[in-house]
């Protein structure tokens, strides 16, 4: 009973975290969701990983939760790549502003080019700040 | 500024800006501009973190110069370029490589094809035109990828990862690259595909060097594409 409690706070926590990224990858937060749901059946009705097991042409209960746990660690990887994913578009939404703030012309075109507007930097600094927003498309 | 250059040119194409994404481009970058100015284009040169040269070459050449302060990628240049060329006021946009393997004529084929067909993206095609000395194992990646576009985007293409095209402004406001690097031609064409707006091809011509060809994508890096268009289908 002590090991089911221990589990099941465990998947409770996987259940949590699914909720808490159902927003920025509905993929993961329901991979997860199902992971935690199949654990929670395992950690209550053990007699069945074996008949699972056999069912899928696993054979025993043990190699099951073995391949589901190896499942779980390929979903945390995807989830740790698509993090980075994110952080890489703000990282660039950054830099993009930095290099146009900077941005320099040819001389012929700075003299006599009253036409020339100023950078609207402000709009790529709103950008950043929004941060979550970076991966949205600003389209009309 | 370059002494060759006639900047008086410039008046032909008021709000025509070429693009280039040049990341360690200094052994050709300063021809590139040079011909695309001799040309009369309006030159914008992303010089994407580049460790050698390519940003002062491409000023001295007579280019606009936007330095990114570290390597983003081929994609997130272009989309600088484009942010830039559209907050100066540019009325059509032309992506064109910095490798030296397209040809400045082909410029006024795709704008002319923009303006005669009504389209908002002019796309460039290489098995429409000439494609001197491409290697049968790039014509078969390439023929496999105009499959793939086909089948993910529904657009009908004869070659569809050609980085020479010219863009409307509207074209050019409608798409938001998020693929930085070699994924971005693929996630261009999906952008086109979403927005709706016409386009057209146009047969161009590539010249394959040896120094285009060692800069070029490998078979290995279409899996790598894949991969990268999976996972930004997986992220909102």
């Amino acid at each position: 009973m002590i090991a089911q409690i221990f589990f099941s706070a465990l998947l409770g926590i996987v259940f949590l975290y699914a909720w808490k990224e159902h927003r920025r990858s509905p993929a993961v937060a329901a991979l997860s969701l199902i992971t935690a749901l199949a654990g929670l059946y395992f950690v209550w009705v053990p007699s069945q990983t074996t008949r699972l097991a056999e069912f899928v042409g696993i054979g025993r209960g043990v190699d099951l939760i073995l391949y589901t746990w190896v499942a779980i660690s390929l979903i945390v990887i995807l989830n740790l790549h698509l993090k980075l994913r994110t952080q890489l578009e703000m990282i660039t939404v950054l830099a993009r502003a930095i290099a146009l703030a900077g941005a320099r012309g040819p001389q012929a075109d700075a003299v006599g080019d009253p036409s020339t507007p100023s950078l609207p930097t402000a709009q790529w600094s709103k950008e950043v700040a929004a941060g979550s927003r970076v991966s949205g498309r600003p389209r009309a | 500024m370059n002494p060759a250059i006639n900047p008086t040119t410039e008046v032909a194409h008021p709000q025509l800006w070429v693009i280039c994404a040049a990341y360690n481009k200094a052994a050709m970058i300063g021809r590139v501009v040079s011909e695309l100015r001799r040309a009369g284009y309006r030159t914008i040169v992303v010089d994407d973190g580049s460790a050698d040269a390519t940003g002062p070459i491409a000023a001295a050449a007579g280019a606009h110069v936007v330095t990114h302060p570290l390597n983003l990628g081929q994609g997130a240049a272009l989309q600088t370029g484009m942010d830039y060329a559209l907050s100066r006021g540019a009325e059509v946009l032309v992506t064109f490589d910095a490798d030296g393997q397209h040809r400045v004529a082909d410029i006024r084929r795709l704008v002319e094809a923009l303006a005669r067909e009504r389209a908002d993206f002019a796309l460039g095609s290489r098995f429409l035109g000439e494609a001197q000395d491409l290697p049968p194992l790039r014509r078969l990646i390439l023929r496999a990828a105009t499959v793939f576009t086909r089948l993910t985007t529904g657009l009908r293409l004869t070659d569809s990862h050609n980085g020479l095209r010219a863009l409307t402004r509207q074209g050019a406001a409608a798409i938001r690259l998020r693929q930085n690097r070699m994924a971005h031609a693929s996630e261009i064409l999906a952008e086109i595909a979403r927005s709706r707006l016409p386009y057209v091809e146009v047969p161009v011509s590539i010249e394959y060097t040896a120094y285009s060809l060692a800069k070029g994508q490998r078979l290995s890096d279409s899996v790598l594409i894949l991969l990268d268009l999976l996972a930004q289908g997986l992220t909102r």
